[in-house]
């Protein structure tokens, strides 16, 4: 059951990782014409700057969870490497329940900035008057995803470290080195 | 306020909670205990307008370059190449590794990944011409340093972000001290291998027409590196824009090398989500910070704490200097940056230090951090990618160029003009 919620949650975030990869591309695409329209003196699509900046608010929140999921959010391990197993364990349960606290409170105080946006029905102050909504709508879901998935793991850390089960503790919970990737 | 901010940074950081989750506990903190009204209204805003900003989706395009030269394996040509070009110097292939590690860190935000790659093609060509494995791992450790400071850096347009100082001035800015960072390195192993031989490998000449046929390898790179800087100061592009052309110029390099397959890609795509993920959080986290503390005061706060110190600019440059030093032992790059942006940059800034010069000499400090023990992020990439030995030998090869380094620092702040000439000339 737990390992099985490990796995999908895993799966989905390789899938959010892609998704979100494949919208860069697009955002590359997208700033390429902007830039060669430009340089050969046709104008240009307008926005780029703006679409781009979206782009960079979708990542930078549904992105989160693919990292954490790969235990990609740098700590300094500088004590816990000195410490034993148990200690070690200890300092990874601490570092994804705070995490987990902190997740959850910062998207408790994204929602505000949507709220107000749907209530006033604002626009990008913008040539392309973008409804608001629709950017701050994907990058609070983003903020929701990735504190479902801290939550998540947080439970799936604390029942493997109740199992004994280490490997996939450390697995969870314990530092990822970016050189394994 | 500062001190208590500083304290608590240390500590939570010690205890290897995530350094972006800190950064957003000491807003938190600085809400509750140091401001008269509640900042915590303001962080959903203060995330939002951080994150959905169009200078910092530079970052995962830079990255996202560097990924696919990576994967796609023009890493290792460039190796290759570069060893026919510089390999008849006194030291041999070690000036290969610092070149490629320049070269590539360069292009990347990741100088980890640059590491990994050119540690993992170096390695068994030094065990086969019977290099001594300790400054030929330190020089891929040291020469992957250089990525921060060769523009384009990530490294600079996350300063230049929570600064507010202009990121093409950063760049230019990084140009001259980076370029002679890696000549003194050259310059250093050169020295060592003509006074103690035995540490260098066998000189090898090769033939004029070998070199130019490895060309073919070397010059889209160099085409490449031109064209993103080139536009950026040019006035053609922003940093943004000309990262998405070098994205565009790398799919093609990569492609020419039948490097590139749908999977490579994929694996660069992720690679670069999680990368920029990671970084992103920590700068979210900073800005939060960043506002908590402005809001509740700092500024008055630092102004008393400058007057009250009695020390000259001068007296806290090398305080401040020997602060990153200390904390260089412990913390890697980015966080250190981030982490005492906040604090330190108004500092320097209120004591009449330019902003550009003090972003440049950070960023020679924070390379240092990279490579000294006990956490060294490059030292355990290197030494991860040679799978033998002890990671001793890593670090006692990279002394020469943290001597190098500290070299630098001096010459920083002895001629500031290494730094501002060529801003102020464009």
């Amino acid at each position: 059951m737990v390992d099985h919620l490990n796995g999908a949650l895993r799966r989905a975030n390789r899938i959010v990782a892609l998704a979100l990869g494949i919208a860069l591309v697009l955002t590359v695409l997208f700033i390429l014409t902007d830039v060669f329209l430009r340089g050969f003196g046709l104008g240009s699509l307008g926005g780029s700057d703006e679409i781009s900046g979206y782009v960079m608010a979708a990542l930078a929140s549904w992105g989160l969870a693919c990292a954490l999921v790969h235990r990609a959010h740098v700590r300094i391990d500088v004590i816990r490497l000195k410490l034993a197993a148990p200690g070690r364990a200890m300092m990874d349960i601490l570092a994804m329940i705070v995490t987990n606290a902190i997740v959850l409170l910062v998207a408790y105080q994204s929602w505000p900035v949507l709220q107000k946006t749907l209530e006033r029905g604002s626009r990008a102050n913008t040539p392309l008057e973008t409804p608001l909504w629709i950017p701050q709508g994907i990058w609070f879901a983003g903020w929701l995803w990735f504190a479902l998935t801290a939550t998540a793991l947080t439970l799936i850390a604390l029942s493997y470290l109740m199992a004994g089960r280490r490997d996939d503790f450390e697995a969870t919970a314990g530092i990822g080195t970016e050189v394994e990737l | 306020m500062i001190w208590s901010v500083a304290i608590s940074l240390l500590g939570l950081m010690a205890l290897s909670i995530p350094v972006g989750v800190v950064l957003f506990l000491l807003g938190v903190g600085v809400s509750e205990f140091y401001s008269a009204f509640p900042l915590l209204r303001g962080l959903g805003q203060m995330v939002w307008s951080s994150s959905a900003s169009s200078t910092l989706i530079a970052i995962p395009l830079f990255v996202l370059l560097g990924e696919i030269l990576v994967r796609g394996g023009v890493a290792e040509r460039t190796y290759a190449a570069l060893d026919k070009w510089l390999s008849w110097l006194p030291g041999g292939l070690v000036h290969a590794n610092i070149a490629t590690a320049t070269m590539f860190s360069a292009t990347s935000g990741s100088s980890v990944a640059t590491a990994a790659t050119v540690a993992t093609v170096a390695m068994p060509q030094a065990e086969r011409l019977n290099y001594d494995p300790r400054l030929f791992s330190g020089a891929i450790a040291a020469g992957g340093t250089l990525g921060i400071m060769i523009p384009p850096s990530i490294n600079l347009i996350v300063y230049g972000f929570l600064t507010e100082t202009s990121i093409p001035q950063l760049f230019l800015a990084g140009l001259i001290p980076g370029l002679l960072l890696a000549l003194a390195f050259i310059l250093v192993t050169v020295l060592i291998c003509v006074v103690r031989p035995a540490l260098g490998g066998p000189s090898r000449s090769f033939g004029w027409s070998e070199r130019i046929r490895s060309l073919s390898q070397l010059l889209p790179i160099i085409f490449l590196f031109g064209v993103v800087i080139g536009s950026i100061y040019a006035g053609w592009a922003t940093p943004t824009e000309s990262a998405a052309i070098g994205v565009a110029m790398a799919v093609v390099i990569a492609a020419f090398g039948d490097g590139l397959n749908l999977r490579s890609m994929a694996e660069a795509l992720e690679g670069t989500i999680r990368i920029s993920a990671m970084i992103m959080l920590v700068i979210v986290g900073a800005y939060f910070l960043n506002f908590a503390m402005t809001s509740a005061g700092l500024g008055r706060q630092l102004s008393d704490l400058i007057q009250g110190s009695g020390l000259s600019p001068f007296g806290t440059l090398m305080l401040v200097i020997a602060l990153y030093i200390v904390l260089g032992f412990f913390i890697e790059t980015l966080s250190l940056m981030v982490a005492t942006i906040p604090i330190v940059v108004p500092i320097m800034a209120g004591l009449g230090y330019d902003k550009v010069w003090f972003g440049i000499l950070m960023i020679v400090l924070v390379e240092m951090a990279l490579i000294t023990p006990p956490v060294g992020l490059n030292l355990f990439v290197v030494q991860g990618a040679r799978k033998r030995g002890s990671i001793n030998d890593v670090i006692m090869g990279v002394i020469p160029y943290v001597l190098v380094m500290a070299l630098m620092v001096a010459a920083l702040i002895a001629l500031p003009g290494l730094v501002l000439w060529l801003p102020s000339v464009f």
